[in-house]
Order: structure tokens, then sequence, then C-alpha cells
């Protein structure tokens, strides 16, 4: 096996031209080269990729980066870059996926992946809106679920025979994947998606909850509101099985978690229909119709 | 008199030489400040007009010494940018420029943005062969400190490139620009029926260009002299434009006066604009303010100079 540092110098290479998910290439291809494209048509794609969500997010913050106020919704970028702008994003970066979409995705399956965080970003901003959250902070926690397994792209992307390795001994197991990652490769995805979020810099709240995910009781933070709300969207996913990003036999949620966000089961268990409905109408968005 | 501000092109897009522009002038941005009593230039943009302004400087300003200055670029569009090889005194040696400006997403800096104009395929000197130092700063928003009570603010506007406003205070008097800029709107806003249509993204955007335009306001809150985009009339604007990145006349007066701005410059004329159509546009607006306003608002002119 090569050293960590090897390792860590061929996902920081990769970050750089990280491409979009290949479910969601062509769509934003139709729709970045249509000059009529609506900004709800381009909002709704980007929602949909977590790698350009995260390059849309990068160019806005480090455009606006002396301003010291990180800026979380895509509204708001789409206003301040102009649609221009994001189109052009979108487009490279689809383009990046276009050419690399062969021979990606061997270990894990795609639709899974993609289903997976699709479904903690809605799931993450459904509970902040029974916990009645200010409504311009909702987006933040629709990025943060969104985003939270972004560190498995490269992992999956870049170290194929590993990572198909990991998921198998998962199986062989029953332990949690990121356990599995640092045996097999020496870095889990928490490392990996933070070394994203920075580069990305898309800032502590982000950072956070990808670095954290898994590990919430040595959380010293600030961000803990945010972090809690993705760990718990994150055991529904996992429960329901709506998606499948690898992590077969993921360590229990602590009880304190639903304690401390004054959520029940009962209250995820009803939100699972508006899930899976959200998750459908996207992939019927996605499937490209001239 | 602390600041000087004088207009050396006026125009947005191409220069437009011609009988319907000759009393306000065709050349593309460029603006002359000069600081306090011992005469501190500095330049925004590098436009068309920046050429007559180069003569100018050689005449008045070499005779005193090597040229030292600085030039603030809005943005780096091309109309901003063209006259740049033509400032004779990136050809003098002794002479020190500092380039400030946003740059735009790609990975280009700002030296190859603005000196990439000096090669061989556009011009017949190399950027290589200049003799004087010129030195370029790629700037955000933030503040900066130019040393002898003289300060710049930058601020983001809203163009389909990075564009930088420069609010410079100096003595107790505000300088401001705030072009190319359209003031921010909702693109989200569409029709219930659009297929497009997201009430949660409709009522966010609302928010965001709403903040997005109190910002831009409270960067030129009580300037003395304010130097607005005003490139369409409200019904040309309407009528195709939108989403360009330029403002209209009735926006820049309804926000400068809503800024307590003294004294509002109407900059970047349309190309098609004669100088017939901006003197009775000025007159129509100055109407229509009267008794409602303490705004002063005059037309950009290539030559004259305001002082503040």
């Amino acid at each position: 096996m090569q050293d960590k540092e090897k390792i860590l110098a061929i996902i920081q290479t990769y970050i750089s031209k990280m491409p979009s998910l290949p479910i969601t290439v062509s769509k934003i291809l139709q729709i970045a080269n249509d000059p009529k494209t609506s900004p709800s048509d381009l909002n709704q794609v980007i929602s949909l990729d977590p790698v350009l969500m995260g390059r849309v997010m990068k160019l806005i913050n480090s455009a606006y980066y002396s301003l010291n106020n990180q800026i979380t919704s895509l509204v708001r970028a789409i206003i301040m870059l102009g649609i221009n702008t994001v189109k052009n994003l979108a487009l490279s970066t689809a383009v990046l996926g276009q050419l690399s979409a062969k021979g990606n995705f061997q270990a894990l399956n795609i639709d899974g992946f993609w289903r997976h965080s699709l479904c903690v970003g809605v799931t993450a901003k459904q509970i902040a809106v029974k916990r009645r959250k200010d409504p311009k902070q909702l987006e933040e926690y629709f990025v943060a679920g969104l985003l939270h397994d972004i560190g498995k792209i490269p992992l999956n992307n870049k170290l194929s025979a590993e990572y198909v390795n990991a998921l198998a001994l998962t199986d062989k197991e029953r332990a949690p994947l990121y356990l599995l990652e640092e045996r097999v490769m020496e870095v889990n995805h928490c490392e990996v998606g933070r070394l994203i979020i920075k580069n990305w810099n898309l800032g502590p709240v982000m950072e956070d909850v990808v670095f954290f995910h898994h590990f919430l009781d040595s959380y010293p933070g600030a961000n803990r509101d945010v972090l809690l709300t993705v760990a718990a969207a994150n055991f529904f996913a996992n429960t329901f099985q709506i998606g499948f990003s690898g992590d077969r036999y993921p360590e229990k949620l602590p009880a304190s978690v639903f304690e401390e966000l004054g959520i029940t089961l009962d209250d995820l268990e009803g939100m699972e229909d508006r899930v899976s409905g959200e998750i459908e109408k996207a992939k019927i968005f996605l499937s490209v119709s001239q | 008199m602390s600041i000087r501000v004088t207009f050396r092109g006026v125009r947005g897009s191409i220069p437009v030489p011609g009988p319907t522009t000759v009393r306000y002038g065709g050349n593309t941005a460029c603006i002359e400040l000069r600081f306090g009593v011992e005469d501190r230039l500095i330049i925004i943009d590098a436009g068309s007009g920046i050429r007559e302004l180069a003569d100018i400087i050689m005449k008045k300003d070499l005779p005193r010494g090597p040229i030292k200055t600085k030039i603030f670029l809005t943005h780096t569009h091309w109309d901003h940018i063209m006259g740049f090889p033509f400032f004779t005194p990136i050809f003098i040696p002794g002479t020190e420029i500092d380039v400030y400006g946003p740059v735009t997403y790609e990975e280009d800096t700002l030296d190859r943005i603005v000196g990439d104009q000096l090669r061989y395929r556009y011009f017949p000197v190399r950027i290589e062969e200049l003799r004087a130092k010129i030195s370029y700063y790629q700037l955000k928003e933030g503040n900066i400190d130019l040393g002898g009570g003289l300060t710049v603010t930058t601020k983001y506007l809203n163009h389909p490139i990075l564009v930088l406003g420069y609010r410079f205070e100096y003595e107790g008097k505000v300088f401001c620009t705030a072009y190319d800029h359209e003031l921010f709107r909702n693109v989200f806003d569409v029709k219930p029926e659009d297929p497009g249509y997201d009430p949660a993204a409709v009522k966010e955007g609302e928010i965001a260009a709403r903040e997005e335009n109190d910002k831009v306001r409270a960067f030129y809150k009580g300037a003395d002299l304010l130097v607005h985009d005003t490139q369409y009339t409200h019904k040309e604007y309407l009528a195709g434009k939108t989403g360009w990145g330029h403002s209209s006349y009735e926006w820049a007066i309804n926000q400068a006066h809503r800024a307590g701005v003294k004294h509002l410059v109407l900059f970047h004329h349309d190309i098609a604009r004669s100088d017939d159509q901006l003197e009775a546009l000025l007159a129509g607006y100055t109407a229509s303010i009267k008794g409602k306003s303490p705004l002063t608002v005059s037309v950009a002119q290539e030559g004259k100079t305001i002082e503040i």
C-alpha cells in the first residue's frame, strides 16, 4: 500500500479538476448550452450535483472572500454572479465529467451515491424546517447535507481498486466504511472531504460537517446544530435505505442527537414520502428531454 | 478644492467619433483625478480617452519629474482597457505605474489580461519592450490606504464579469464610481405559470437582490460626487437590455437620491446617444426632480472638470 503522503498528493491533484457526477452531466450540458435557460433550471441542476454546487460556492466565496461573510445560498450566488458566469462554470465542470465518465464509479454505485447525497441534503433541510430555523439558513442545511460525503468521490475515482477492497471489507466485517477506508487507504472520506472543502474555501460550517459527521462526540466547535442535523439526516438515509453510499453498517447514532435536536424518529419517518418524492422529481428532471 | 475630477472618456462599448458626439465626446471610459495642492494623479480606467490624458501628462507632469501614478480599472472589458497601449508614459524610462483591478473567474492574471494587448498580433510593441516599471495588483472588496490621507474602498457591482466601484476619500471629500452596473434584480421572479417557477427561490431572490442593492447604496452613501452608469433610459432597458449589466437614468437618479449623494454625473453613454439627446434627457430629468430632491445631476462631458 502506498503511504499516506502519496495518497493525499494524488487526491489533492484530483480535487482541482474534479468532475460533475456522470448522472447530472447530460442535463447540465443541456441547460448550460441553452441560451434561454431559466435561472430556476440552473438552480435546480446545480442543486443536484454536489461537485458543481461546491464549485459555484467556491467561486462566489473566493470572489467575495475579503468580505468575510460566507455565502451558502445558491439563489443568492446566481443573482450576484450572474446567470452567464454560473452557466460557464457549470459547462466547464460538466465537460470534465464527460471526459472522465468512463471508468469512474467502479466501487460505489453512482446512482446510489447520488440518491444518498441528495436524500441527506433534502432531509437536513426538512429537519431544519421542522425545527423552525430561519428561512435564510435553510439552504445551508441542504448544501451541508448534499456535500457531507464529497470526500468519497476522489477515493472512489482515483483509488478504485482500494475502494472496492474497502467496501468488500465493510460487508465482511460488518463495520463502518470510514474505519475500513482508514485501514486500506490510510485516510477516510471525512479527511478527504475536508481537503476539498478547504480547497473550495467553503468555510467552517461545511468543513465541520464534512469532517465530523462520523465523530460527533469529539466535535468541539460552534456549528453543532448543522452537524447534528446532517448526522440525523444521514442516519435516516441509511435506515430507510434511500440511496446507498457504501455504508451498510454505520455506527449507531447516539440517542442524545435526537434529544438535542428536539426531533423524534417518527418525525423522520414522516418525512420519507416527501424526501423520496423530491428525489424522484429530481430524477425525472435529470432525464434529458428536448 | 480637494479633488479635481476630469472626464477623458465618457462613452461605453467602443469609441464613437463624429458630428453627433462632438460636444460630449466619443472616447471610452477614462477619468483623471487630481488630489490636493501637490496635484497627485490617479487614473480610473484606460479606455480610449487615456490617450489624450497621456498627452496632457507628458506636457504638464513629465517636466516636473518621472511619472508615478496609479490606474484603477473598474473591470477588464475592452472599452475600459483598450487605451492602455496608447498611454505614452509606458514608453518613458523612469515611469512607475501601479495598475489595480478585479479579475474575473478565469485563470489569467491582471498583467496578462491588460498587458497581452501589447503583442505583435495586436500592436507593434511588445510588453517586454516597455521602459516603464508597471506593477499589477488584483483587487477584491476592501479598503486600501494610498498614503497622504487618501483612501479607496472597493465594492463589487452587477455586470456580466466582476466589476469594482471605487470610493475615494480625501480631506473629508468623497468621490465614487458605480459603473458598469445594473441594479441587482431577482432573476427568479417569473410568472407562476412559468415552468421554472419556484416560490421559495422567488422569495429568497427578492431578499438577496434588495440586500445587494442596499449594499451598493451604502457604498456611495453621502458622496460629494458619484459617477454612475446610465447607458439606457428605463424604456430602452425594458425593451431588450435587461441583464446586459447597465443601469437606466431613472434608476441611477433614484438610487443616488436615496443615498444622499450631492452631485450625480450620468456616465457610460450609449454609443447611439447623440449630444442633443443627452441634453434633452438631462433637461427632462432635472425638471422632474426639481423641488423633490436636493440632488444635482449633470452629464459627463469629455474635457470637463468638476471640483469638490
